[in-house]
């Protein structure tokens, strides 16, 4: 028969195994998180922002913001129209919310970005660009999304 | 109102420290998860309505996750679900009070064995766990049926995306319950450290 164990020895056993599985799910959180892309430049990047009766382009010959996210900041910069987004830090990403005052929901859009046509499955914030690459947000109903 | 009903609501809340104890868990759970926002599914709500159930019961079960839920859902409309419809954020409100309510009277029924114990902190500790994994795939059925459904997205790659949320949603849980639980049952059975000791309850506030 197991001894039985004082209030106290309970507690320390209950902490050591409760700290260890934190540890243990920490650590696999970790290895979960998306890789975040190092910066580096890259040339004759393409971005469409597709709104309903609007849209800009903006294609830098040369830029350091190597992500489908960065590259639309820049845009935003320099062209002067707004993003708003929410940031996570667990998972990392970014999730946009509304791009030159055309907010997602508005008549059942939302905003949905492209790389070379494909929809990735991962925050534009680690979608890492390379050379030639053509980055499109689309205002999309759910009809025209994914 | 009538004097019944004010015997109805009188009996419904409990006595003093079963009341303020409430009220305290309502602040944990809002304050809690206001200050981690920015941490996904890192949040307070879970413990606080699992504590409301398993420590105070009475109309505290349902009462603490929706007071909690009536300042935070607005919160999440204007944030994370901004202009999405009012079709998918009733929806989506739905399943997350519903869910916190289920998880409210899932802590009742063990409340007849929480006292201030270490096994008792384990027992909470330990349900946590499958619960908060059944409240995940609760939420995230009502995600995919209101948010991504209609983008032709399937309930499956909906549940793989979930699971570094469920992740985080354990580890909140793992954190938060037994830190709450081992708070609030010290409060519950022996009231605020005072200066002069007072007489500790022997029979804690009990239905």
């Amino acid at each position: 028969m197991a001894p039985k164990l004082s209030e106290r020895q309970q507690a320390f056993a209950f902490a050591a195994i409760l700290i260890a599985a934190i540890a243990g799910l920490y650590a696999t959180t970790q290895l979960l998180q998306p890789v975040p892309v190092q910066a580096s430049a890259v040339r004759f990047v393409r971005l469409d922002v597709e709104g309903v009766g609007w849209s800009i382009q903006y294609a830098p010959a040369t830029t350091n913001n190597n992500t489908a996210f960065g590259l639309l900041l820049e845009a935003s910069a320099k062209l002067a129209f707004p993003v708003a987004y929410v940031w996570y830090q667990i998972p990392q990403g970014v999730f946009v919310t509304a791009i030159n005052g055309s907010v997602n929901g508005e008549g059942n859009r939302n905003w949905l970005y492209q790389v070379n046509g494909v929809y990735p499955n991962i925050a534009a914030d680690h979608r890492a660009l390379n050379d030639d690459d053509v980055v499109r947000w689309i205002f999309s109903t759910s009809q025209e999304g994914i | 109102m009538g004097r019944g009903w004010w015997t109805l609501i009188d009996a419904g809340l409990g006595d003093t420290r079963t009341r303020i104890l409430g009220v305290f868990l309502i602040i944990v759970a809002v304050v809690g998860t206001v200050l981690m926002r920015s941490y996904a599914n890192i949040e307070t709500v879970f413990a606080a309505s699992l504590l409301a159930g398993s420590l105070l019961g009475r109309w505290w079960t349902i009462l603490v996750p929706l007071t909690a839920l009536a300042v935070l859902q607005p919160l999440e409309w204007s944030t994370t679900y901004t202009g999405y419809g009012m079709n998918a954020m009733t929806g989506i409100t739905f399943f997350v009070v519903s869910g916190y309510v289920f998880v409210g009277f899932l802590g009742r029924r063990i409340r007849p064995r929480v006292l201030f114990r270490v096994k008792s902190v384990a027992l909470l500790t330990t349900i946590s766990v499958p619960v908060t994994i059944a409240y995940d795939l609760w939420t995230a059925f009502g995600e995919w049926y209101f948010i991504t459904r209609p983008f032709g997205v399937g309930i499956v790659m909906v549940l793989e995306a979930q699971v570094p949320f469920t992740l985080y949603h354990l580890l909140s849980s793992l954190i938060f319950v037994p830190l709450f639980g081992s708070i609030f049952l010290f409060l519950h059975t022996y009231g605020w450290p005072a200066r002069t000791p007072a007489p500790a309850s022997k029979t804690p506030d009990r239905e």
